[in-house]
């Protein structure tokens, strides 16, 4: 029997009247791993979402869940998804543990299963607190909170979060963290957007980066980080004149510090070890005293700003 | 977890032949327990009992749907008085008895109009685009909430005719026409509640969709015998009256009520309220469904 991965996106298109949503996307997402899909407002993360959790039809192009058509089968779909858009969906009147029971008793689960569920939930994303009062009283990490486990209560094998950790406190942003990481462990499929990167660089084992419907870059964060190629080394001297004649003496060997206005520091990008050797070396020849040296990675907020920053951001 | 059958490949583009194999790690537990579905009846039941939940919930709440229709009796059976004087009305004894059907049905009809806009909260609010991500029938969230619109409608009724026999001196026939005369009357709500819930599902603003109610309601309610007898209206609103399905409503329950022979209007109520409903029904079915 073929196996299908859990969600397989192929040219992907949607327009809403002159709107160009997305514009060909593709990707896989296979069993236990998590993608993470970063893009501007409006990039189209939330469309893609909206598509593949049966909510919107794509305009061209066609994705499967567990190998359903999203379009010919969204109630197979349903089946094998769990969804935590980026609006909480809660209902006011209700409690938040009727809530979850009430979703787990659609779900199919029985009366003593659904409440043992709804329990388990309301741990996991510390709500017993709050677990007995009408979500209209709720805050809206709370009603987040909720949501996020509303999402999780059929334990889907194919998971969609929608900036799932925006307005959570640290705390509750670990423990999303957490409980993500263990799913995905366990086999779980997962697509989750996101505006944090140290939140992509975390949980994500693959990205893509929207930009205006479009995939402008794609993998695995650290060659993400890589492809941008340059590490920085973060130099500081005892004073700006000793830093402005250093700045002198590796200029003339190649390198392109950057000096820092009024502060005796250089920052200078270099692209592998071997650069940072001669660097030191260059230094050390020129006899100049050399403070403090750090040498910091790329981040991802590089990359981002690096695909974004040129002139391509949409306003 | 659960594997279905491979999916029926169609004209689409065959995109199941993944690139890349997916490697199965050791059983995934997490899916064991994975639910899948539950039946029809389950859904209904579920959800309907959440409204009610609502509904009943809170004391306020209670306290205002029983309010409502007897501030409605109160209001009118004073406000109406002198039409007791016309000749339509004498036959029935006292304006209470001519008064109380349309009273009956207009509480009806607004309940049936809260019903709409409960629903267009629960589709704003998100509730229902969480259901949409469900394996369930989008139906069985209408149908749950037309049944419990209607149980609640019940209640106010109930509530309507203990004012009307205590502080109005309304007198029946008989408790049995009472009775028929009240499920008559729910009949209309549920009836009605489909119009508005299939309002609803089109996703109108808000706005539009309380002119779109009222469009709804006040030709209805005002070309009936409801408030005046037919025959003292002008021709034209006589002649709409006279297709209007809540004349018949309305003329069938205050036959019950004095114990007149209610029969044709009984029927023709019935029929036309089964056309709005069937009506509705479909073209909420269909609402509901529609994805962007
Ligand atoms: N229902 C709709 N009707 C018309 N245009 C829409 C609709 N939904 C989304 N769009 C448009 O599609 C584009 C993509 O929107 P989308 O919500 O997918 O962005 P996003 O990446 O989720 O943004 P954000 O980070 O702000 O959540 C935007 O230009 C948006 O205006
Ligand atoms: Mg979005």
């Amino acid at each position: 029997m073929p196996t299908h991965a859990p969600v397989h996106v192929l040219g992907l298109g949607k327009t809403y009247g002159k709107v160009v949503a997305l514009d060909g996307i593709s990707f896989t997402i296979d069993e236990g791993s998590v993608l993470g899909v970063l893009g501007h407002n409006g990039a189209g993360k939330t469309s893609l979402i909206d598509i593949l959790t049966t909510g919107a039809r794509p305009t061209s192009g066609a994705a499967t869940i567990c190998g359903w058509d999203v379009v010919r089968f969204p109630h197979h779909v349903r089946r094998s998804i769990g969804v935590a858009g980026q609006f909480a969906t809660v209902d006011e009147e209700l409690t938040g543990r009727a809530q979850l029971v009430l979703l787990a008793r659609l779900y199919g689960a029985g009366r003593r299963a659904a409440r043992d569920r709804a329990d388990e939930l309301i741990d996991a994303f510390g709500l017993a607190d709050a677990a007995r009062r009408k979500v209209r009283t709720y805050s809206g990490g709370m009603r987040r909170k909720l949501d996020l486990a509303a999402g999780l209560v059929a334990r889907p094998p194919v998971l969609f979060l929608d900036e799932p950790t925006t307005g959570l406190d640290p705390v509750s942003r670990n423990v999303l963290w957490e409980i993500v990481t263990d799913l995905a462990h366990q086999g779980t499929a997962v697509l989750l957007t996101t505006q944090y990167l140290d939140e992509a660089d975390v949980l994500a084992d693959t990205l893509i980066v929207l930009a205006r419907g479009r995939v402008v870059a794609e993998g695995r964060p650290a060659d993400l980080k890589r492809s941008l190629g340059n590490r920085t080394v973060a130099i500081r001297f005892p004073s700006l004149t000793a830093s402005e004649y250093a700045a002198q003496c590796v200029a003339s060997h190649g390198f392109r510090p950057v000096r820092d206005s009024g502060e005796p520091l250089l920052r200078i990008p270099v692209s592998g070890t071997g650069d940072i050797a001669s660097l030191v070396r260059t230094l050390d020849g020129s006899g100049v005293d050399v403070g403090d040296l750090t040498v910091s990675e790329p981040t991802l907020d590089d990359v981002y700003l690096a695909l974004h920053g040129a002139g391509d951001h949409p306003g | 977890m659960s594997r279905h059958a491979a999916p029926v490949r169609g004209p689409r583009p065959d995109i199941t032949t993944s690139p890349t194999t997916p490697i199965r790690r050791s059983p995934p537990a997490a899916h064991r327990e994975h639910w899948g579905v539950s039946g029809f009846g389950t859904q209904l039941w579920v959800l309907a009992l959440r409204s009610i939940r609502t509904a009943f919930g809170h004391y306020r709440l209670i306290f205002l749907g029983i309010l409502q229709p007897v501030v409605i009796m109160l209001l009118f059976s004073q406000a109406f008085a002198g039409v007791s004087e016309l000749p339509g009305v004498a036959s029935y004894g006292s304006y209470i008895n001519y008064l109380l059907p349309a009273t009956l049905v207009t509480i009806a009809v607004i309940t049936a109009m809260s019903s709409g806009a409960a629903l267009m909260f629960e589709i704003t609010s998100g509730f229902v685009g969480r259901l949409r991500t469900m394996p369930i029938s989008l139906f069985a969230v209408l149908l749950a909430r037309s049944i419990s619109d209607t149980l609640r409608l019940v209640v106010q009724l109930a509530a309507a005719m203990v004012v009307a026999v205590l502080v109005l001196d309304f007198r029946s026939t008989s408790w049995v026409a009472s009775v028929a005369a009240c499920a008559l009357t729910a009949a209309v709500g549920w009836g009605m509640s489909w119009v508005f819930i299939a309002i609803a599902t089109w996703r109108p603003s808000q706005e539009v969709m309380q002119a779109a109610s009222f469009v709804v309601i006040f030709p209805l309610m005002f070309t009936t015998s409801a408030y005046m007898p037919v025959e003292s209206m002008p021709g034209w609103m006589e002649a709409v009256a006279t297709v209007n399905p809540l004349t018949y409503a309305i003329d069938a329950v205050r036959a019950l009520t004095v114990g007149d022979p209610y029969g044709t209007d009984l029927a023709a109520a019935l029929a036309l309220l089964c056309c709005a409903a069937l009506i509705g029904i479909l073209t909420a079915a269909h609402g509901i469904r529609r994805t962007r």
